[in-house]
């Protein structure tokens, strides 16, 4: 049988084999090619429970697909357009669960602009019932530790440490996650990034106020690259804080 | 005014039509082929009305009451009329019980049917026991008090909704291309009490496109989803199947929203019926010479009048389901709206 539209066939589904054996059968010389149907053949409504009944993802119910979120989202319109909020309601709604998991290597890329909850005729909470959408994957194993997510950690150590971020180091330590090759200077293990193995529009970003003499923003990065920036008393607040967290669940114990 | 005003039909709108006439002291008489009053919510057990989610008895208990205790109404069940002559003013109307009427002027109210979903045989109703249809699931609920699969009578763990089941479909001819009105309320209602009395039961309802107007939207189309948990999906049902091994249903769509085929297992399916001119309204029409919409063969209103309760013929008018789907509370006030057409056409003047 002629195949009549390939592009609604997944290469997983196409079994191509020397010998293939279906059911325990034999089929190979009859048969080398099999594609297995794309019917969705249940939903997992447990999985669909398990958002709707988190207090941030309960907005979830009150969607009707208009595609306002969407439609707003910039990283739909300018960066991927498998990105889409809308449609991740509704599989989520109905417990799709593998038609969620072909976008697990797209769906963290929110930046969370907010402009779809803001704008959101329905008032869904399209951001937060995103991020329960992710973290219920995580949970169920269906989704590995993403980027943003692993982004958040980095974030949040920041702030619990300082009670607030140093653009540098939250920038450059980031990359040096990534895996980039950061340069460092010996004495105060400050990052060089000149000399780094950083993308082009990092080091475009850094030599930008240098060029245009922008005094004034260098002198204050250079200090707070020296001096960290931190909330007054902050050490006082920070025990609290990291006592809640812990006993939340939020972070794990001495950590 | 000495000759008298007939009605045809004891559904809400004819019922609505006759009290109010009566009330204003004009001598009428209400002919009805069945051999009780109320229509078809009355005849055929109707739950809960939308959208005031009354019962039958408390909406139309009152209108029965009035028009059986009013003098000045004749009510005759059982009787269809045969033929009609004259001219507004001078109608002479015979019955099917052999009497004679000499009448003014005329009130069709003669209703619908609804769809037979046997027509729809992909959808294997009348094949497969756990596909009813949704008058059979309010049946259930008024007759019995509970939800159960017809072919075990256990609980179903799933319910399906089939929208549009004889409604908007050219498949069927040009007849049935209407859309029904009530039924995406009526489901959204059906679902949200199945949902309250069983919270373990999951319902899905399947649409094209959920067409609960006005201040309907609230009530039918987003209570269901966010107070009791409806899920909505967008797909047509192409076939009902059933399959042997776990003695569940299939419902054979395509989810247009994922664009994936897609057989989802359903314990209990409930087509939401369309609505088609009732034999009586094809016949009265007929009788009386009354224009009808060339597909659907409803009866239409005068194209001289902005008023949507005149006929092509003077001195006969027409309210309620005999014109095209409508829901119950409309259909009473076109009733009522007869009557006062009615009084305006015999110039009859009401003293306080």
């Amino acid at each position: 049988m002629p195949i009549h539209e390939r592009s609604l066939i997944e290469s997983e589904r196409v079994l191509r084999k020397e010998r293939l054996v279906i059911d325990g059968i034999d089929v190979s010389g009859d048969w080398n090619l099999i594609i297995l149907p794309r019917t969705v053949e249940d939903y997992d409504l447990d999985f669909a429970k398990e958002i709707m009944e988190s207090p941030d993802g309960k907005t979830i119910q009150q969607c009707y697909q208009c595609s306002y979120c969407t439609a707003s989202c910039p990283v739909h319109n300018y960066w991927d357009d498998r990105y889409n909020p809308r449609h991740f309601i509704y599989l989520a709604r109905l417990g799709m669960v593998d038609e969620l998991q072909k976008r697990v290597d797209v769906m963290w890329r929110c930046v969370s602009c907010h402009k779809c909850t803001h704008r959101c005729p329905k008032g869904v909470l399209v951001e937060d019932v995103l991020k329960v959408i992710l973290r219920v994957m995580y949970k169920r194993g269906l989704i590995g530790d993403y980027p943003s997510k692993k982004f958040d950690q980095f974030f949040t150590e920041s702030v619990l440490e300082y009670g607030r971020i140093e653009d540098g180091e939250l920038l450059f330590g980031w990359m040096e996650k990534q895996g980039y090759k950061i340069k460092k200077d010996p004495i105060l293990r400050k990052p060089i990034p000149f000399f780094s193995d950083i993308p082009r529009w990092l080091k475009d970003m850094v030599s930008k106020p240098i060029k245009e003499g922008n005094i004034s923003f260098i002198m204050l990065n250079a200090k707070h690259m020296l001096f960290h920036p931190r909330t007054k008393e902050w050490n006082k607040f920070k025990q609290v804080l990291r006592r809640v967290m812990e006993e939340e669940g939020a972070l794990a114990k001495g950590g | 005014m000495t000759k008298s005003v007939l009605v045809i039909g004891g559904g809400p709108a004819g019922l609505s039509a006759a009290r109010a006439l009566g009330k204003l002291g004009v001598p009428t008489v209400l002919v009805e082929k069945e051999n009780k009053l109320g229509g078809r919510p009355v005849l055929e057990s109707y739950h809960t009305l939308i959208p005031r989610k009354m019962t039958p008895s408390q909406v139309l208990g009152p209108y029965i009451e009035d028009v059986q205790s009013n003098d000045n109404v004749k009510v005759m069940l059982g009787t269809e009329i045969e033929t009609c002559e004259g001219e507004a003013g001078d109608f002479k109307v015979s019955l099917s019980n052999g009497e004679k009427l000499e009448v003014s002027a005329i009130v069709v109210a003669t209703g619908f049917q609804h769809f037979d979903a046997r027509r729809k045989g992909e959808l294997g109703y009348g094949i497969y026991p756990d596909v009813i249809t949704n008058l059979q699931l309010e049946q259930m609920f008024s007759k019995e008090g509970k939800l159960y699969r017809p072919s075990n009578g256990e609980l179903p763990k799933r319910v399906a909704f089939v929208f549009c089941v004889g409604s908007r479909d050219r498949q069927l001819g040009v007849t049935n291309v209407h859309c029904c009105r009530y039924g995406c309320a009526l489901s959204g209602l059906q679902a949200s009490e199945i949902r309250e009395k069983y919270p373990e039961v999951d319902v899905f309802c399947y649409y094209m496109d959920v067409r609960t107007y006005g201040t309907w939207e609230y009530p039918f189309y987003w209570a269901p989803q966010e107070e009791y948990g409806v899920r909505y999906v967008r797909g047509r049902i192409a076939e009902i199947t059933f399959n042997p091994a776990d003695g569940r249903l299939r419902v054979k769509h395509e989810d247009t929203i994922v664009q994936r085929p897609a057989e989802i297992p359903m314990d209990l399916v409930v087509l939401v019926l369309g609505m088609e001119p009732s034999p009586g309204t094809k016949k009265v029409a007929k009788i009386l010479g009354l224009k009808q919409d060339p597909d659907s063969r409803f009866i239409v209103p005068s194209d001289e009048s902005g008023s949507n309760i005149r006929s092509n013929k003077e001195g006969i008018f027409i309210a309620g389901a005999c014109k095209g789907p409508i829901d119950i509370e409309s259909s009473m006030a076109e009733g009522e709206a007869a009557a006062m057409e009615v009084l305006n056409f015999l110039g009859a003047k009401v003293t306080v």
